[in-house]
């Protein structure tokens, strides 16, 4: 081994030595670069040509850089402007760049690696970070929406939560969030990063894109580099801050007491009249008429709530190092009104050392830290669903401690809570500290057509949460429940280590690359949680020990899987006029029983406007055809045993001898589960075909793309007969289909600059294959009986599975005429009257019955876009962005909760006013009566909504102006308005329904979101000096 | 270049050091096949697993009681369910079909199939390490396959005598494969396995009353004789010659004259604290709260699922106590109250009722025989399940959640088994008077001679009134009446609720 080890490592020793030697002898070269107007050209980066040597220009324009011997030009390439190669002739080089309105110089960021623009042949958004910058969200993914085509973001409007992200649709059952790469660093999540450090995004939407990343690529990569410094840069501080205000918007109405007793009344029941009698007699009011009329959310919500947000950011280089570093406060106090807020430091340090020329180390690191005090979210649906009848407080609740809240029993309404005191009656907080570390080599050789790459990232999160419940009673009863401390403790290490290999030279017209590259990860995650009862009310005393412990009150779980990959990926390009592009990689997972998959990747593109014939024509300044077909994997896919799992310990083992004089006692006992499959993960093959344009003279760019990707092997929890147990396998193929329209439009008018851009995605998903399976149905966890939704081949996957609801019956004569209702009628103890709602009898037998239920949509939009206005005249500028959705639908379960109640919860206030009253009052909504009875109790499209909206996401007005003459500081000043505009007919808080996990799998568009939005409006300076 | 290629070979090198690098299993989930099946210390404890299963969160979860319960005219659901009031109600259109409770209960009962399923595969891997000439381990074996084997028979038993044709879940369903495309039984072939599994458990079980037994409550040869008993009554229904009151009467027999059972002298004590376990019990769900007023807990609702616990979902709105409360589910109807009252069945009448302050209204107040007070509600509930209640001064100290904490559910009662016995008798021609009597004797009602068929019924109805499992429906539609006493039920039609729309979707074979 020893000897082996010798023989590859002295050559590489050799080969070290032999570059000292050759960069021995230096030269000097001077010189400045400015642009078509002879003004100087600031933080231009120089290189020479072949190698890794480089700098960038000062505030003069001007360099100077020490050269090889044997260099023969350098390089000078800036945002904006062509590049240009420079024969060196003598020691003084002076350069003039040729701006260049297209971008298609621009440098992305691939895979590994970089691309130029115009060479790409992937369909791969860059995000305009400056515009990210304009929305005052807590998370960057949030930033985007509406701007980036085919990546479809879904916020949910609850403080701290992170968006869902799709891109392309829904090729997966379970995680549909992309993969983000931070620096090299596989995360799930970039919530924890703060817009302001990230310099660059790319999104690769495709598979000859997404490929390289292969089993994790599924559902696209988001490509996150965040600031650096560059060689010879004067030190740029940058302050940017804002303080802003959020306030509850699109707060839904709910029914007030007035309105609440007419419902509760007629809807009939003893308890519903009792509520109402109690609430007048204890509360004021007379008879039938109570006077107490408590808008919840009113009581819960604040007006307006702080979000504050200052970040300081430094940049700089010498020849030799480069740094960057920054710091950022966040503050985000909740809509809320109890303890709970959200408070993140964020620290970014950069470094990067030219230890020699033909070597460049470096490290970064992001650090957090973050305290979250979470709000308890029940008291958002408590506030749905109370009672308006009863008050906050009450004083005459004379065994309520700490706090005399209200005890809705006191009116009969015992499966109420008092929202204000499940709100009050919480302390959940999260300490959170991570760090993101990245240590990195990266040698050149061979005037640098060969890089060698090595790259360690990790991850090192650890988590304190403390929950503390006091001491309490809600009354009326006596007797209290006693405290009750839970305390947990997780630790997260994660580490990838990646080593590349890039070979990149030309001949002429030719020019090609080869990576290889090999990646070894590890992800690991660790929990314990400890709880007792009885522990002190002082925080000093929040450990277990001070209180009663229990055998129970004590568990630790983890997880831990390691992937190893091989990947590479070859360019060629003939004259930037033929491209061609492909990958490969091979990936291992311990996830899996299988453990190996290989993800292959072709693109090509043609750029037409290089070709001779295009020589002639002025519309188009650039036009690509790109075509790229691959295949990608998804490892969101759970992780499976794949063997029988037994559980042991008390909740498997039976209690015998309990009798009249014993407790009794355990009996030590296991449950095997052996409803396991093998799994692997999903794969997603995927074409593309697409044309990227500049026309008029740069002032129209845009894109167009077709996609068709299909998920083969696709996995979901399959529901079985007879058992909660679903079992999670690789049961169906689906498809993806549709188009990606990106146009931008930039033009002066006079002094007045303006810019539009629009985006557009549509798409068309559907359920190819589902095996031996005849159609699976699933649905909202604890709703699945009740609203089920359902998968079919050739249909989208789970569309809301029901009844057609048609209208409601008005008359007795057409409830008589109608052989549905009159088939009810028959057995039922509770017929059908006026009032009740229709169902189309869809295969006219006269019977409603399960062969009657029908697509009632689909929870995926068929269309989601966005488009943006941009103003600029003088030192002022605005803009404007919009975004929306349309073709999807909606479950409304919060009005479907009236479907599960035993008596009447409250309703949203249109719900309350537009119940039918009388023949011909509505044929919309049903009669209160209606709503308690079992006919109103099947799945139907009464509580399918059209989910279309549109929204103005953001409102930005800045000016811009410099403060002092000799070093003059850069400021600008901004007010901006978030979210402040939404335009929907949906029924609900918001019509961006999210992913629901809670049931241990994701289920989709059913809206049981009692949180409102809230907008945000801001002023903000950002100073740069 | 040849250094270049020297690199990448470093690079290969130390990048496929250890092809073990990918092979993990999962984490905190041990693997059934860790279990060292040579040491039979461990072979009762998947049939230990099998008894907890039973325990929480399946018989005893609150929508399938209250849904057994309510599917007859001695109790009301109490609340607005709709559900639940067209099953009270005898309907079976698409609104119950697709009604979420009776997919629950399906569940519910066959987890314990499919658990006891599970737990027979694993008694046979202990087997498969005991000599066949060690006589002794292999009737242990036996044994704890029979007390498997009595869960899984009382599941089909109870699935059908609700849903009727079901389908009989044996120890291939632990393929999942299998589960999908199974095909129903008829009520009668149910039955019959019920009876032959039976037969197998009787031959195997312990010789024992279950709280003499080696685990304490564990089912017993004599818990298997009566359910044996109960599945040859629902065979012979109503017709007096069939054979199968023979095995009624045999079984019954065999359990009577054993000479282990007594019935439990306070009536009013059976369901509480004092009666758990005595020796008028054959069948009971165990529970405990092991003396301590917070922590472990073990309740009839699964895990985290305090609204599962028996006792507190049948629980008065009461707003005098934090303890003894509830939703109020599965009120005792008028009709039963007015039944017991006509009889003059104090002691039952005491037991079984109990008032929600006067008559309900929400501004009064009641007090139980043990000295609690009951407000009345706004629903203007009168009463609650007295079955069902357990006083505070018999709840652990300082405990105030957990309502019945500590109580077990009574299944089988030695009481029904004479009842049984009385009723083969006399459908034979012979007299029961004896056991009914004996029935009688402890509720200090006089006893009666000649007893005919239609008074042994009613003593059946009074006896086991309230009691949760479905015996007077069944009793109704056995013995034909249920057309004539049940308002609503269609003779035909209304025997069994409908199979849920949720199982038919995905197996298209169960329709």
């Amino acid at each position: 081994m020893k000897k082996k080890f010798f023989r590859i490592f002295l050559p590489f020793l050799l080969s070290m030595i032999a570059h000292f030697t050759t960069y021995a002898q230096n030269k000097i070269v001077k010189g400045t670069v400015t642009d078509d107007k002879n003004a100087p050209v600031i933080g231009a980066s120089i290189g020479v040509k072949g190698t890794v040597i480089g700098t960038s220009t000062n505030e003069a324009g001007a360099f100077t850089l020490s050269v090889p011997a044997g260099a023969d030009s350098i390089v000078v390439s800036m945002v904006g402007f062509k590049r240009k190669v420079v024969a060196i002739t003598g020691s003084t080089v002076n350069i003039q760049l040729e701006s260049s309105s297209t971008g298609l110089e621009e440098v992305v960021v691939v895979g590994y690696g970089t691309q130029k623009k115009a060479d790409l042949t992937a369909p791969i958004s860059t995000v305009n970070t400056e515009n990210m910058l304009k929305r005052t969200t807590a998370s960057p993914m949030e930033a985007l929406q509406g701007s980036v085509p085919g990546v479809q973001v879904v916020t949910s409007g609850a403080p701290g939560s992170s968006p869902n992200v799709r891109i392309r649709g829904v090729g997966s059952f379970n995680n549909e969030n992309p993969l983000y790469v931070v620096d090299g660093m596989f995360v799930n999540d970039i919530s924890f990063l703060n817009p302001n450090d990230i310099a660059d995004m790319s999104i690769l939407k495709d598979a000859s894109g997404a490929a390289i990343y292969g089993v994790r690529a599924a559902n696209g990569v988001v490509l996150i580099t965040t600031k650096k410094g560059k060689t010879n840069m004067k030190t740029r501080v940058t302050y940017n801050g804002y303080v802003g205000v959020q306030k509850p918007t699109h707060v839904l109405k709910m029914a007030n007491g007035q309105q609440y007793t007419a419902f509760s009344l007629q809807r009939g029941s003893v308890a519903d009249t009792g509520t109402v009698l109690l609430s007048s007699r204890k509360y004021g009011g007379s008879g039938l008429n109570p006077t107490t009329s408590t808008d919840w959310y009113d009581v819960i919500l604040r007006k307006s709530a702080l979000l504050t947000n200052h970040g300081i950011d430094v940049q700089g280089g010498s020849d030799k190092v480069t740094y960057s570093m920054g710091l950022n406060y966040t503050y985000q106090d909740g809509i809320l009104n109890a303890l709970n807020n959200f408070k993140r430091y964020n620290g970014r340090l950069q470094l990067e050392a030219r230890a020699f020329p033909w070597l460049k180390v470096g490290f970064s690191a992001i650090f957090n830290n973050s305290v979250t005090f979470s709000p308890n979210n029940s008291a958002f649906l408590d506030a749905y669903t109370a009672s308006p009848l009863f008050p906050v407080y009450d004083s005459t609740n004379v065994n309520a401690f700490p706090v005399k809240f209200t005890a809705p029993s006191v009116i009969g309404r015992s499966d109420d809570k008092n929202p204000m005191a499940s709100a009050y009656y919480n302390y959940d907080r999260s300490k959170a500290f991570q760090i993101l570390p990245t240590l990195y080599a990266e040698a050149g050789f061979w005037e640098n057509k060969i890089t060698f790459r090595s790259q360690l990232s990790q991850i090192y999160g650890s988590l304190l949460g403390t929950k503390y419940r006091p001491q309490m009673n809600a009354g009326p009863g006596a007797g209290s429940t006693v405290s009750h401390l839970t305390s947990i403790q997780e630790r997260t290490t994660n580490y990838i280590l990646d080593n590349l290999l890039t070979y990149r030279d030309g001949k002429g017209a030719h020019h090609w690359s080869i990576l290889l590259g090999q990646s070894t990860r590890e992800e690991r995650w660790r929990q314990t949680r400890t709880e007792a009862d009885n522990v002190p009310n002082v925080e000093e005393s929040w450990y277990t020990g001070q209180g009663t412990p229990n055998a129970a009150y004590y568990g630790e779980n983890g997880t831990r899987n390691a992937g190893l990959s091989y990947f590479t990926r070859a360019t060629y390009d003939f004259d930037n006029k033929y491209l061609l592009t492909a990958t490969f990689r091979a990936d291992g997972s311990s996830k899996y029983q299988t453990k190996w998959g290989y993800f292959p990747s072709v693109g090509l593109g043609w750029v037409l406007s290089k070709e001779a014939f295009m020589k002639n024509q002025r519309i188009f300044d650039f036009l690509k055809l790109r075509g790229s077909w691959g295949q990608l994997g998804n490892d969101g896919v759970n992780a499976n045993a794949g063997y029988a799992i037994v559980k042991t310990g008390n909740s498997t083992s039976a209690v015998f001898g309990s009798t009249a004089g014993a407790n009794g006692e355990y009996v030590p006992g296991y449950s095997v589960n052996r409803f396991f499959t093998d799994i692997s993960w999903e794969v997603v093959t995927e074409w593309d075909g697409g044309v990227d344009f500049e026309m008029f003279k740069g002032k129209l760019k845009g894109s167009v793309d077709y996609y068709n990707r299909k998920t083969t092997r696709a996995a979901f929890y399959r529901p079985f007969p007879f058992t909660y147990t679903t079992i999670y396998g690789n049961w169906a193929d689906m498809q993806n289909s549709g188009w990606d329209i990106a146009l931008n439009w930039n033009d002066k008018i006079g002094q007045v600059g303006y810019s539009i851009g629009a985006n557009l995605s549509t798409l068309k998903n559907k359920v190819t294959n589902l095996g031996t399976l005849p159609s699976s149905t699933s649905g909202f966890p604890e709703w699945t009986a009740e609203f089920p939704n359902r998968i079919l081949v050739g249909e989208p996957i789970n569309y809301f599975y029901g009844y057609e609801f048609t209208g409601v019956y008005q008359t007795q004569q057409e409830i008589n005429s109608d052989p549905v209702a009159v088939h009810y009628n028959q057995t039922s103890s509770s017929p059908i009257v006026p009032g009740f709602p229709k169902y189309k009898d869809q295969n006219g037998d006269g019977v409603l019955d399960d062969k009657d239920r029908i697509n009632m949509g689909s929870y995926l939009p068929k269309i989601t876009y966005g488009f943006n206005i941009g103003l600029t005249y003088k030192q002022f500028d605005f803009s404007i962005a919009f975004q929306g959705v349309s073709g999807n639908k909606i479950f409304n379960l919060n009005r479907g909760r009236l479907y599960k109640a035993s008596t009447s919860l409250n309703l949203d206030e249109k719900f309350a006013s537009s119940l039918w009253t009388g023949p011909g009052s509505t044929n919309a909504y049903p009669s209160a009566y209606a709503l308690g009875q079992g006919w109103f109790k099947v799945s139907n499209s009464f509580f399918v909504e059209s989910g279309a909206y549109l929204r103005i996401q953001n409102i930005q007005l800045g000016y811009n102006f410099n403060v002092g003459k000799k070093s003059p500081i850069g400021m600008r000043v901004f007010a901006t308005a978030d979210r402040p505009f939404l335009f929907t007919r949906y029924n609900g808080f918001t019509p961006e329904v999210g992913t629901n996990t809670g049931g241990g799998y994701p289920v989709s568009g059913y809206d049981a979101n009692v949180y409102p939005v809230s907008s945000t409006y801001s002023l903000g300076v950002r100073a740069t000096f | 270049m040849k250094s270049y290629i020297s690199i990448l070979f470093l690079i290969i090198l130390l990048s496929s050091g250890c092809s073990k690098f990918l092979d993990r299993p999962l984490e905190n989930q041990p693997q059934a096949t860790t279990i060292d099946y040579t040491d039979l210390s461990l072979m009762y404890q998947p049939v230990s697993g099998v008894y907890r299963t039973a325990a929480s969160g399946t018989f005893g979860k609150w929508i399938s009681v209250a849904i057994r319960s309510v599917h007859s005219d001695d109790v009301v659901p109490g609340n607005d369910d709709a559900g639940q009031n067209a099953i009270h109600n005898f309907q079976n259109d698409v609104t119950v079909k697709s009604y979420w409770g009776i997919n629950d209960m399906w569940i519910s009962m066959y987890s314990v199939v499919l658990g006891a399923n599970s737990a027979l595969a694993e008694l046979d891997k202990f087997g498969k390490n005991i000599p066949a000439n060690d006589a002794e381990k292999n009737k242990l074996l036996a044994k704890y396959q029979a007390e498997v084997r009595f869960y899984r028979a009382l599941a089909h038993f109870w699935l059908c005598r609700n849903y009727g044709p079901v389908p009989i879940l044996g120890i291939e369903s632990n393929d999942p494969a299998n589960l999908g495309g199974v095909t129903k039984s008829s009520v009668e072939e149910v039955k019959k396995h019920v009876i032959s599994e039976m037969d197998f458990c009787i031959a195997n079980l312990e010789d024992a009353r279950p709280n003499a037994a080696t685990h304490i409550g564990a089912v017993t040869k004599y818990t298997a004789l009566m359910l044996k008993a109960k599945a040859a009554m629902d065979l012979a229904g109503n017709n007096n010659g069939s054979p199968y009151w023979d095995v009624v009467l045999d079984c019954t027999n065999q359990i009577v004259n054993s000479g282990k059972f007594s019935l439990f002298a306070d009536y009013y004590q059976l369901f509480k604290k004092p009666g758990k376990l005595c020796d008028e019990a054959i069948l009971e769900l165990q529970y405990s709260d092991f003396g301590k007023s917070t922590g472990d807990i073990v309740i009839s609702g699964g895990p985290g699922e305090e609204w599962g616990n028996f006792f507190f979902f049948q629980g008065p709105e009461n707003t005098y106590s934090p303890v003894i409360t509830g939703p109020g589910w599965m009120v005792p109807s008028q009709k039963a109250v007015d039944f017991l009252t006509a009889r003059n069945d104090s002691i039952r009448l005491k037991t079984t009722i109990q008032y929600c302050g006067i008559n309900g209204d929400p501004a009064t107040y009641s007090v139980t025989p043990d000295g609690d007070t009951i407000s009345g509600n706004a629903s203007r509930k009168k009463y609650f399940n007295g079955k069902a209640y357990s006083p505070r001064s018999q709840m652990t100290p300082d405990r105030i959640d957990y309502y019945g904490a500590n109580n077990n559910v009574r299944i089988m009662r030695y009481a029904e088994v004479l009842l049984m016995n009385a009723e083969a008798k006399i459908r034979k021609g012979q007299s029961g008077d004896a056991e009914v009597n004996q029935v009688r004797n402890r509720v200090k009602l006089a006893a009666i001679a000649n007893v005919t068929l239609q008074q042994l019924l009613d003593e059946r109805h009074a006896e086991l009134i309230c009691e949760w499992w479905g015996e007077r429906f069944n009793d109704l539609v056995r013995t034909d009446q249920a057309a004539t006493v049940l308002p609503g039920f269609i003779k035909g039609q209304s025997e069994y609720i409908p199979i849920p729309q949720a199982q038919e979707d995905v197996n298209p074979r169960l329709k």
